[in-house]
């Protein structure tokens, strides 16, 4: 055991002790096994923790979400008085359509409800009707005027009290004066729901209609198709002007000072925090160059400034993870710059270029505070028709939704925030499709 | 007994080594002297290419120094030295690759068929399809084989139709001694071969440009000795049609491929010789301590 | 990254090369007491001596085997170049050369124990050369061994142009045994082993030479075998 080590400078003995298998390296040895595995446990708590919060995340917003998705309907047997929707009896359009709905529907209420002498009374239960009520039954009307003259059943909305009440979302046992409902409106309710005429259906009108103050008629599809243009403005600047500024940055200019300048102030640019892109945007798009507020345009324009950075800077790590050997090979055949570029390089670094893309958009996706700057945070009931209406995107909607006092909208903020979410986890599986797909070529 | 009567003769302990004038002016360590002079044969009666008094430098860095030297026709000519000596650098002086590198400057002149190749209305895309390279790791471009080997005829318009391009392949791949292994899988990507393969592709690829002169960085330093050898026999028909310069780090390789062999220093161009020569007899007193191995 | 004045960066190497060295060295010392002591034994008359140089000729096979073994080794194992290589092909002939000369020794001594065995004993005169050309051939080799030991090529190329008056002597011996023959025939039987003997000490002249030739080529790479040796100067062997 003892034999002594022969080194090149002499002989070198370890003590027995401290040799692999003694007392001390044993003792060594212990140690660092338990050191490894209190790492391995530290990394399975961190892991844990996000787990726990991820999906405390999620089942919040489902749980607060869920109910967002379906929507509840009354059946009223409507009358189509003649005397009140064309008293003149011609069937004249123009005079069915500016006819007074509200007393149809206050007449209905009242042949259809007992107990609805009085205008206290009465208001109270055209409460439990949504206003579009009164838009649905014009549309009817002026869609087919022989319904004037005739008594119709049909599903209205609820209005966004009744829909709380029976989603649970208000508490019967409270005593009245601490409660939005009252207790004459739960007796017509349960009277309406004994015969059948109370239904919860999907809710189609928010994934149809545009904003709105009341928050059964209020829907998403505005911002999304505000998120939409905004977007495809964003895609459309960013991503080749993105692109080519990493090409050249990476396989044409020379290495000097101007360019480590360039690559430092790009590398800051990512770092910017993004409402400081929303007032570069409102000073120069909108002050200087006039471009209308609240378009998404301008916030496609504002969108584009931010991702640029990210895109540039993920499109030039893709370039640079191309092996030099590829390029050394292209020259060596004589191919010029661009066609090395073209033929071998670009091929190879799209995939990477394509991920990095993605994911700026989705973080472009998800931004607020820059849109906020340049007027996107505006109430907006109709919903854009192109690059220059009004619009507002779908994490401002969030935000303006979240910030409303109306019950109903704590439901239609999670709704919100699930579409986003959902958008997000496409786009980032698109990414990564798209990545398997070109990199599985060879 | 008998160790008694070697006793009696004091052994000669010095190793053994060609004694020459100007040899005990060097000390290894350091560059060559100033107008230092490449000893043997430097120049050849037919040259291909020809340099003259060529410098490189990388910045502040002298890394070629005053090389003169002529590359034959439809010779194998081999550059060997020890690592950072200057051998690879200069190669790709030959071709102009040292172009794409930032802060590298080449002076002295450089003759391809009498014509300068650093002249400035040379077109540097044509000079690299007449100078081909093959790299020291195989590089075959992620495409199918077919592919790799039309690259070159394609983008420099060599072809007029397809079937031309089809028989020039075939041939480049025939050249190489890769047809008989890929002929039925001309459509599968290049990388999918085996490392001898991939190299063997690399130098179809090169030759189906017909180039004039090929220059070989290592070719065989990541290679099996079976893969090695049949590249090596590969250069060795190939001589017939082209002039081949090849960088090796292994000294037998140099000795069993080429006819003449440059030994370079520290970016000094010692000693040119016959291949023949240097192995047996090399003139300079570092050359033989390179190929006997008393580097240390 | 120095040329190491030690030697081979592979230590071992230079070790092999030399253990080939002293090995033929001691070969050269061995075969070269061998002449001294046949001839010795020649003059002396010495029955038991020549029979000892007779007996000890395969020591000097022994050695031959096994150089030849050392250099199989190193040109299978190290691939020698350059002087490696030259040093290693020069000990390998020269080991021959080495083998050849201890069977000429050996042949002197039988001939000694012959001629002195019975009662006949040779005249004088017949071995009266002998004397002077085995000086001459045991100084070739001397001469030669020693070169090869120092690395010395001034000697080397001497011993190599001092061949032809071993061989001026050998003639001018050859041409008086046949005088003596012719005068009385009854010294033919003596004469023929004298002629062995002094054809044997030629000989050795002759390995001599080679081997004073393959320090020529060890120390400068140039082959002189075969050359005209007259007019070849240190000079010549340099460009």
């Amino acid at each position: 055991m003892n034999k002594p080590t022969t080194t090149a400078r002499g002989v070198y003995t370890i003590p027995e002790e401290r040799r692999i298998g003694g007392k001390a390296h044993l003792a060594l040895v212990t140690r660092r096994n338990a050191a490894e595995r209190r790492f391995r446990a530290y990394g399975i708590a961190a892991l844990g923790l996000s787990l726990l919060f991820l999906v405390t995340l999620f089942v919040t917003i489902i749980g607060n979400g869920a109910s967002a998705f379906r929507q509840t309907y009354v059946k009223l047997d409507v009358n189509f008085a003649a005397d009140v929707l064309d008293p003149d009896g011609k069937r004249d359009p123009a005079t069915l359509g500016s006819a007074n709905y509200l007393t149809l529907v206050r007449n209905t209420l009242r042949s259809q409800l007992p107990d609805t002498e009085g205008r206290a009374a009465l208001r109270e239960a055209q409460g439990l009707i949504s206003s579009a009520a009164n838009y649905q039954l014009r549309e009817m009307v002026l869609a087919d005027p022989l319904l004037v003259g005739q008594t119709r059943p049909v599903w209205v909305l609820a209005s966004a009290l009744v829909d709380a009440t029976l989603k649970g979302g208000i508490d019967r046992n409270l005593p009245e004066s601490d409660r939005k409902i009252s207790d004459r409106q739960l007796g017509w309710l349960d009277k309406l729901a004994a015969e059948g005429r109370i239904e919860r259906r999907f809710n189609s009108v928010l994934f149809t209609a545009g904003d709105s103050r009341e928050p059964e008629q209020a829907g998403i599809w505005g911002a999304v198709m505000g998120s939409f243009y905004t977007m495809v403005v964003t895609l459309a600047l960013s991503f080749p002007i993105g692109v080519a500024a990493a090409i050249y940055l990476e396989e044409f200019a020379p290495r000097n000072r101007w360019t480590d300048l360039i690559e430092v102030n790009i590398n800051n640019l990512a770092a910017v925090p993004s409402i400081v892109y929303g007032l570069l945007g409102l000073a120069v798009f909108i002050n200087w160059f006039g471009l209308p507020r609240s378009a998404p345009l301008v916030g496609g324009l504002v969108l584009t400034l931010m991702t640029l950075p990210v895109i540039i800077i993920a499109s030039r790590a893709a370039l640079t993870s191309v092996p030099p050997s590829i390029r050394e090979a292209a020259l060596g055949m004589g191919a010029s710059k661009m066609q090395t570029v073209t033929h071998h390089v670009l091929p190879l670094a799209l995939p990477g270029m394509l991920t990095g893309a993605i994911i700026g958009m989705s973080r472009a996706l998800g931004e607020t505070a820059p849109l906020l700057m340049i007027g996107m945070v505006a109430f907006i009931v109709d919903v854009p028709t192109g690059f220059t209406s009004h619009a507002t995107v779908l994490p401002v909607q969030i935000y303006l939704w979240a910030d409303s006092p109306e019950r109903a909208f704590v439901e239609r903020t999670s709704a919100a925030i699930l579409v986003l979410l959902g958008f997000m986890v496409a786009m980032n599986a698109l990414a990564v499709i798209l990545r398997k797909r070109f990199e599985r070529r060879w | 007994m008998n160790t008694a009567i070697a006793q009696q003769r004091a052994i000669h302990q010095e190793p053994v080594m060609a004694a020459h004038p100007q040899d005990l002016a060097f000390n290894a360590t350091e560059p060559a002297p100033e107008g230092h002079r490449t000893v043997g044969l430097v120049t050849v009666d037919n040259p291909k290419m020809s340099a003259r008094d060529v410098n490189v430098h990388y910045g502040d860095k002298h890394a070629i120094k005053h090389v003169t030297i002529d590359i034959g026709t439809n010779e194998v000519i081999a550059f060997i030295g020890p690592s950072g000596c200057g051998k690879s650098t200069f190669l790709r002086c030959l071709n102009r690759m040292n172009d794409t590198i930032d802060g590298c400057r080449v002076s002295g002149e450089i003759t391809l068929d009498g014509h300068d190749i650093y002249a400035r209305d040379l077109d540097v895309v044509q000079l690299r399809a007449r100078v081909g390279m093959v790299f020291q790791k195989p590089n075959p471009f992620p495409k199918s084989i077919f592919d790799n080997v039309a690259y070159g005829p394609r983008i420099h318009g060599m072809v007029s139709s397809k079937s031309e391009l089809e028989d020039l392949v075939q041939w480049a791949l025939e050249k190489a001694g890769l047809w008989n292994e890929v002929k039925d899988r001309l459509h599968q990507p290049g990388t999918g071969l085996s490392g001898g393969q991939q190299q063997r592709l690399c130098i179809a690829r090169a030759i189906s440009v017909s180039p004039e002169v090929i220059l070989m960085d290592e070719p065989c330093s990541a290679l099996d000795p079976i893969a090695t050898a049949k590249i090596e026999e590969l250069i060795d028909e190939l001589r017939a049609n082209f002039s081949i310069v090849i960088v090796t780090h292994s000294m037998q390789q140099a000795a069993r491929v080429s006819q003449r062999t440059a030994y370079f220093h520290l970016g000094d161009l010692i000693e040119v010789g016959e291949t023949e020569q240097i192995f047996t007899n090399p003139v300079h007193k570092l050359t033989e301590g390179y190929i006997t191995g008393r580097f240390g | 990254m120095t040329v190491s004045t030690e030697g081979h960066t592979v230590k071992r190497y230079d070790q092999q090369l030399g253990n080939l060295r002293s090995l033929v060295l001691e070969m050269g010392g061995l075969v070269e007491d061998q002449i001294t002591r046949a001839v010795q034994a020649l003059q002396d008359e010495d029955l038991v001596a020549a029979r000892e140089v007779v007996a000890r000729d395969h020591v000097v096979n022994g050695f031959d085997v096994r150089a030849d073994e050392e250099v199989v080794n190193l040109l299978a194992l190290r691939q020698p170049v350059g002087s490696d290589l030259r040093l290693i092909l020069s000990m390998a002939k020269t080991v021959t050369d080495l083998e050849r000369i201890g069977d000429e020794a050996e042949k002197i001594a039988r001939m000694t124990a012959r001629m002195y065995d019975g009662t006949n004993i040779p005249h004088a005169k017949l071995l009266r050369d002998v004397a002077s050309m085995a000086k001459l051939a045991v100084a070739m080799l001397h001469g030669a061994l020693d070169a090869l030991a120092r690395m010395d090529v001034a000697t080397a190329l001497a011993i190599a142009k001092g061949d032809d008056e071993l061989d001026g002597e050998f003639q001018s011996s050859l041409r008086r045994l046949a005088t003596f023959m012719m005068e009385d025939p009854r010294t033919i039987g003596h004469a023929i082993d004298a002629i062995f003997i002094i054809k044997a000490l030629e000989r050795i002249g002759d390995h001599s030479k080679n081997i004073a030739e393959y320090v020529v080529y060890l120390v400068k790479g140039k082959d002189v075998r075969h050359v005209k040796k007259e007019q070849l100067t240190m000079d010549d062997l340099d460009s």
